[in-house]
């Protein structure tokens, strides 16, 4: 039983929320889990379309005044525990948007970020990389160190 | 149904083609933008690059006691543009193919990459410079280089530079042209040439109007400008 508890669980699920980017990093994402050439699901990942279901949330964009709320409210609907991935410079420091007047980023004055990929935008094996951080993270916080 | 016989074969030989990255090392081309890196030893302070920066990712600071200045690129603010690399006028300021930048929220601060450039005292008029970076003047001086006294002319500020170089030429009875390169950049090209003879002249004749840093970082902005233009 243990032992399929321990299967069982190294498998996140992958969630997306764009605050705010501009797609290029949105592409990123989409490259690295939707074809086969990158291929994420190789190491259990998914992408699931309700964020009930997400493990890892991957965010994207500097967080723009106008989504800010929405992102909160999506990002607590996630259940704990729960690995935040900043991916792009937008999210981690505001990027080439840093102190625009619609700006409300970075994103880590709201939320506890846990893995940063920067990159404008990082290419899918950076945001391979990313992942697998946040995975370790994930098992670490589960107790269940590999 | 022989066509499909074929690309199976095909694919069968080919093997899948999928990335192996993370359980194998990836394919990265030579000329990928990665992290940006800097060469302390050729940059001349010219914060060009700060200004050029489309994601504001560069900080350069003098210090206070004019011992020299901090330059630092963020990697977390770093577009990958290479803008910084493009106009950089000592090819200090370059990118590598680097592409490892996940990392732990821990050490998002110290995601970055420092470096402290110190200052010299010019030769001449013991103002706080940059030194000028050898390939940099191997560069300006292409034509003189056999009639110049490089090691020294490094470590002088422009307008010291100016004057020995006049200084040696007319000693060396040669054309005084030498100060051509170096007063390209100083503005008054016109005037800088019978000063310089002047200057020759009158051995006693020392610089009168001593270089002093200017705030921001920029020091030696007359040398990089002669090239770059
Ligand atoms: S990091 Fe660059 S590519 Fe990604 S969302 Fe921001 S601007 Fe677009
Ligand atoms: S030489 Fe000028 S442009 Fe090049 S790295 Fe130094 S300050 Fe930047
Ligand atoms: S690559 Fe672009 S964003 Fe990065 S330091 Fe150079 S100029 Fe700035």
């Amino acid at each position: 039983m243990n032992f399929l508890k321990k299967l069982s669980v190294r498998s996140p699920w992958l969630y997306r929320i764009n605050a705010g980017s501009c797609n290029g990093c949105d592409v990123e994402l989409a490259t690295t889990a939707c074809i086969p050439r990158y291929d994420v699901e190789r190491l259990g990942c998914k992408y699931c379309g309700s964020p009930r279901h997400a493990d890892i949330v991957l965010i994207t964009g500097p967080l723009t005044a106008r989504v800010k709320d929405k992102v909160l409210r999506v990002w607590d609907e996630i259940p704990e525990p729960k690995v935040t991935v900043a991916v792009g410079i937008c999210p981690v420091s505001g990027g080439v948007f840093r102190d625009g007047y619609s700006i409300e980023g970075p994103i880590d004055r709201y939320i506890p970020v846990d893995v940063n990929v920067p990159g404008c935008p990082p290419r899918p094996q950076a945001i391979i990389e990313g992942v697998i951080k946040a995975r370790d993270v994930w098992m670490a916080r589960l107790g269940l160190q590999e | 149904m022989l066509g499909f016989l074929k690309i199976l074969a095909r694919n069968v030989a080919q093997g899948p083609s999928t990335d192996p990255f993370p359980f194998a090392e990836t394919h990265t081309p030579r000329r990928f933008r990665g992290k940006v890196t800097m060469d302390p030893a050729k940059c001349v302070g010219c914060a060009i690059c700060r200004h050029v920066c489309a994601g504001g990712a560069i900080r350069i600071e003098p210090r206070e006691d004019r011992s020299g200045y901090d330059f630092t690129v963020w990697h977390n603010t770093c577009a990958l543009c290479g803008l910084c690399r493009h106009y950089c006028p000592t090819g200090a300021i370059t990118m590598t193919n680097d592409w490892h930048n996940a990392h732990l929220q821990e050490r998002k601060y110290d995601w970055a990459e420092h470096h402290f450039v110190p200052y010299l005292r010019c030769t001449g008029c013991e103002a706080h410079i940059r030194m000028l970076p050898p390939d940099l003047a191997t560069r300006v001086y292409a034509n003189h280089a056999h009639d110049l006294d490089f090691p020294a002319l490094l470590r002088m500020c422009p307008k010291c530079r100016q004057v020995a170089a006049a200084t040696r030429a007319a000693a060396l009875n040669a054309p005084a042209d030498v100060d051509d390169a170096a007063s390209a950049g100083s503005g008054n090209g016109n005037g800088s040439r019978p000063a310089a003879k002047a200057a020759a002249a009158n051995e006693e004749t020392t610089p009168a109007t001593p270089h002093t840093v200017k705030d921001g970082g920029r020091t030696d902005a007359d040398t990089p400008r002669a090239t770059a233009g």
